[in-house]
């Protein structure tokens, strides 16, 4: 049963306050959080009671509409002599608004409840049609599951059902049938709750009652895939899956979303060697049970029928397919030939395993610290001023320790574009726990899902004003102090710097409203106060000046450890981690003589000091800021490039090796606030394609030395020994919900 | 040896041989003359008839309007207990219409080799497109042979010409059948 359970949430994610009450649910007696509604508090018992609109993470009070939990409820009650008595309620109560209080006794089980329950599907299944055999929910559809557990044999309905058009399309990922809609309202709630941007609700009333959009507009959303999974019947489908197979026909592989830093745990479900959906995976910690529209559609390329499958050569301007042991002579004579003159450059979307052969490979074999992973315009530094400073990389925070902020003030991001999950957790923390968001930025997104929707101050500042802003706000804070924060010595100095921002100067510079500046400067005082940072502010000339003064303000408001940089690409946090980096190895350990940086690797390779660039899956060509020097760079030197498809970067390779997927092969991943977590090999690897470590490990051995790596795990296991952060991380240890590293 | 025994091994033998070319000639004449009911048939010449519920080789099978049944729900595979049935869906559109309804089977494979001919897919199929006839001469000289395809299972289409069925309704189905 638990496989068909209609959200992936287990009772445990409930707070055990202090507070219990002793209930009993058919009979067994168990003590639950007071005030928890009966269907969890029935789990505990280890009671399943059917429902359908009921969703533990949307808001509770409008459920309640589909009337499958009905339960039958007694509670103690004194009657006028004193004597006490259990008095049964005389009508069935729902389950999900029921909150659990002392002495109740609830009946699941009993002949008026399964007659009920025969009755409310019956009725569902009024309008329901029966086009099981079609609907790609059919097989793991909650409806269907719970008409075969509790439903009526037949129905006593025989006249013409309700009729509507079939998939229309209610947006680029996601169709709707609106026959099969049983009017439960968890996509409405999804939109209103948790993605917010309200796309989804009801049109007009009773018998015609519809889910739809306003005015029959497209239904934009980043989060619009989440609504798939959670319509328990087949009225949200996806478009991209649409019968493309049945459940019973697909394998499941747990996984990582390989579309951004954020690390979703997902589920690949594949089917003969290709991927055909993305679910989300359980991980409270990170993704909770939602996925973003990138990383649910956005796997296409796994299985494009662009992928490299064999080595390729460039011969008089044309590449020609080679075999391995070719290539490898090729690129070991080439290797011998630049004699440790070799650039790295990349593997952002590589795992922890290939990055730490790339690097070892690099340092031990070709004796060569021209490594690096950032291709950012000013990557160099993202690293930096936070480290020296705090002594943290990139990310404070845990993502969940965002919901426990009162106030998050996100300064220059759009981040549900860049950070999808953080965007769901800090929207969280306003929804669901009272906290305050101010976002900042030079522009606001026309999309419908953004930040500045439930910001508490928007400041929509003029193009490179963030310093005048930010010391704007530390001087009201500390020298006007509008909040009476206690001057300690340490904040004198920051005060100096700060006073020469009085407000309607930085009003004027910034153009913003003095009273919506004010506002911020008295949300920022409460603490904690979590800062994030975007793109806006990495992509700036002035990023050194702007988190020093983010600095002050987070000294000020004794925030120093929550601050968050978080980086862009699957597993650009991992390469920082270990050590692709000109100027630290693996662990953050400093390198006696420091390579060079990806700008400079580029430019010696332009005028052919560099002979050599081995470009790790990067799209230098396509994001490179600086085009041309990229073009005089990959024409000049001898590239090799490890791609899995052909991309503009690879057109100017002399060598391309073809490298497998996320889904073909083992490893893990670390998202952006350091979490490593593993990925499975789903299904097997295509053609002569070999996963990056191996690439490695067979080339070293090609150029006389052995690693003792034949396997992902083999590899995992030695980071566990020899790279300090990494300790006590091992493929068992890790689990399914990963392990944080210590900052 | 005495004359008597030589006279009487002589004539034993002789009746001997005449018992036993007597049923030879007695079946021969039988067989002949058709007298008698015969038990051998002149397969591949002659064939048997088969048992009403007898479970060959599998036919999808058409509506009278030339219109699959067959709607590519993969039932049939999730019924199959020897996991030898390979059902690709596509979704039917106007211009092209295989099925009536919105999706349709692009590729339908069965591993003949693996198939047990347990009829649990006939069972499992919602509109009673997959049926095991009485065709069981299923020998081929390769493997891959074995693998059929839509194509091999797919009932001839009648002489008729298709109409979209988008145009069909239930009161016109009849009538195009006609």
């Amino acid at each position: 049963m638990s496989d068909h359970r209609l959200t992936q949430t287990e009772a445990s994610l409930n707070v055990t306050g202090a507070d219990l009450v002793n209930i009993k649910v058919n009979g067994i007696a168990v003590k639950v959080p007071k005030g928890e509604n009966v269907i969890e508090a029935a789990k505990r018992a280890g009671v399943d009671i059917p429902y359908f609109c009921y969703h533990p993470r949307l808001s509770k009070g409008d459920a309640a509409n589909c009337r499958m939990c009905l339960v039958e409820v007694a509670m103690p009650r004194k009657n006028p002599d004193g004597t006490e008595v259990i008095a049964k309620m005389p009508k069935p109560q729902t389950g999900c608004t029921l909150p659990a209080a002392e002495g109740m006794e609830i009946q699941t089980e009993t002949p008026a409840i399964a007659r009920d329950r025969k009755g409310v599907l019956e009725f569902l299944l009024i309008n329901h049609p029966l086009d099981c055999p079609v609907c790609d929910r059919g097989g793991e559809c909650p409806l269907q599951n719970n008409t075969l557990f509790y439903g009526p044999e037949t129905s006593r309905y025989i006249e013409e059902k309700r009729h509507f058009p079939k998939a229309y399309p209610l947006s680029e990922q996601v169709v709707f049938d609106r026959e099969r809609c049983i009017h439960c309202a968890r996509c409405t709630r999804f939109t209103e709750d948790i993605s917010g941007d309200a796309q989804l609700g009801f049109l007009k009333r009773g018998a015609d009652l519809e889910v739809g959009t306003y005015a029959q507009t497209s239904f934009k959303s980043k989060f619009s895939g989440n609504v798939i999974e959670l319509c328990p019947v087949g009225a949200l489908l996806s478009r991209t899956y649409r019968f493309k197979a049945r459940p019973w026909d697909l394998h499941t592989q747990k996984s990582i979303c390989s579309q951004c830093s954020n690390g979703c745990n997902i589920k690949v479900d594949y089917r003969l060697n290709s991927l055909q959906r993305i679910n989300a995976r359980l991980n409270e910690e990170v993704n909770e049970e939602w996925t973003c529209d990138r990383g649910k559609f956005g796997h296409e390329y796994v299985n494009s029928p662009n992928r490299l499958t064999k080595p390729l050569i460039k011969k008089d301007g044309e590449f020609v397919p080679v075999e391995w042991s070719e290539a490898y002579r090729l690129l070991a004579a080439k290797l011998k030939e630049a004699n440790g003159n070799v650039g790295g450059i990349g593997g952002y979307r590589n795992t922890n395993e290939d990055l730490f052969v790339f690097q070892k490979f690099f340092r031990e074999v070709l004796k060569s610290n021209h490594l690096d992973s950032r291709i950012g315009r000013y990557g160099d530094s993202i690293t930096k001023p936070l480290f020296e400073r705090f002594g943290y990389y990139t990310m404070g925070n845990a993502i969940s320790e965002l919901e426990t902020m009162k106030t998050i003030f996100v300064l220059g991001a759009s981040l549900a574009d860049e950070q999808p999950i953080l965007f769901l957790r800090v929207r969280k923390a306003w929804r669901f726990k009272g906290a305050s968001v101010i976002h900042a930025n030079t522009f606001d997104t026309v999309d419908t899902t953004k930040v500045s929707d439930f910001a508490a101050a928007n400041l929509i500042y003029k193009p490179g004003t963030e310093i005048t802003l930010l010391y704007g706000l530390l001087n009201l804070l500390l020298v006007d102090n509008t909040n009476s924060i206690e001057i300690t010595p340490q904040m004198t100095s920051l005060m100096k710097a700060a006073g020469e921002y009085p407000l309607e100067k930085v009003a004027e510079i910034t153009g913003l409203d003095p009273k919506e500046i004010l506002k911020t400067a008295k949300l920022m005082a409460t603490s904690p106060t979590a800062f994030i940072v975007g793109d806006t502010v990495t992509e700036s000339p002035d990023y050194l000046a702007i988190m020093q003064a983010l600095g002050d303000i987070a000294v000020a408001t004794g925030n120093e450890k929550n601050i968050n940089v978080p980086v862009r690409e699957v597993n650009s946090q991992g390469a920082l981690e270990l050590g692709i980096l000109p100027d630290f190895a693996p662990g953050f350990v400093s390198v006696s003589d420091p390579g060079a940086n990806t700008h400079q690797m580029l430019t010696s390779a332009a005028n052919g000091t560099l002979p050599m660039l081995w470009v790790l899956g990067a799209k230098l060509a396509e994001k490179y800021p600086d085009r041309e020097l990229v073009q005089a760079a990959l024409s000049t030197a001898f590239v090799v490039v490890s791609e899995l498809e052909m991309t503009e970067t690879a057109q100017y390779a002399d060598l391309i090796l073809p490298a497998a997927s996320f889904a073909e092969k083992d490893g893990t991943f670390t998202n952006c606030e350091g979490r490593v977590q593993r990925i499975y090999k789903a299904f097997d690897i295509l053609g002569d394609v070999k996963p990056d470590w191996l690439i490695f490990t067979e080339i070293a051995s090609q150029m006389g030395t052995n690693f003792p790596y034949f396997s992902a795990r083999d590899i995992t296991l030695d980071l566990s020994k020899s790279v300090p952060s990494f300790t006590g991380i091992t493929p068992k240890s890790l689990g399914d919900s990963g392990i944080r590293l210590r900052n | 040896m005495s004359l008597g025994t030589f006279l009487k091994s002589t004539i034993d033998g002789a009746n001997a041989l005449r018992t036993g070319f007597g049923i030879t000639f007695r079946h021969y004449a039988e067989q002949q003359l058709k007298t008698k009911p015969v038990d051998t048939i002149q397969y591949p010449e002659e064939r048997r008839e088969q048992y009403p519920r007898t479970r060959w080789r599998h036919v999808l099978t058409r509506y009278d309007n030339g219109l699959e049944k067959c709607i590519g729900c993969s039932l049939c595979a999730g019924a199959c207990p020897a996991r030898c049935i390979y059902v690709q869906a596509a979704e039917n559109t106007d211009e092209q219409r295989f099925s009536p309804g919105e999706r349709y089977a692009a590729k339908y494979e069965i591993n003949m080799l693996r198939c047990i001919f347990c009829g649990f897919c006939q069972d499992a199929c919602p509109t009673g497109a997959i049926v095991l006839r009485k065709d069981f001469e299923l020998s081929d000289y390769t493997r891959e042979d074995f693998l059929y395809t839509k194509e091999m299972f797919l009932e001839a289409a009648p002489m008729e010409t298709m109409i979209p069925a988008s145009t069909i309704g239930a009161m016109n189905r009849e009538n195009a059948a006609k």
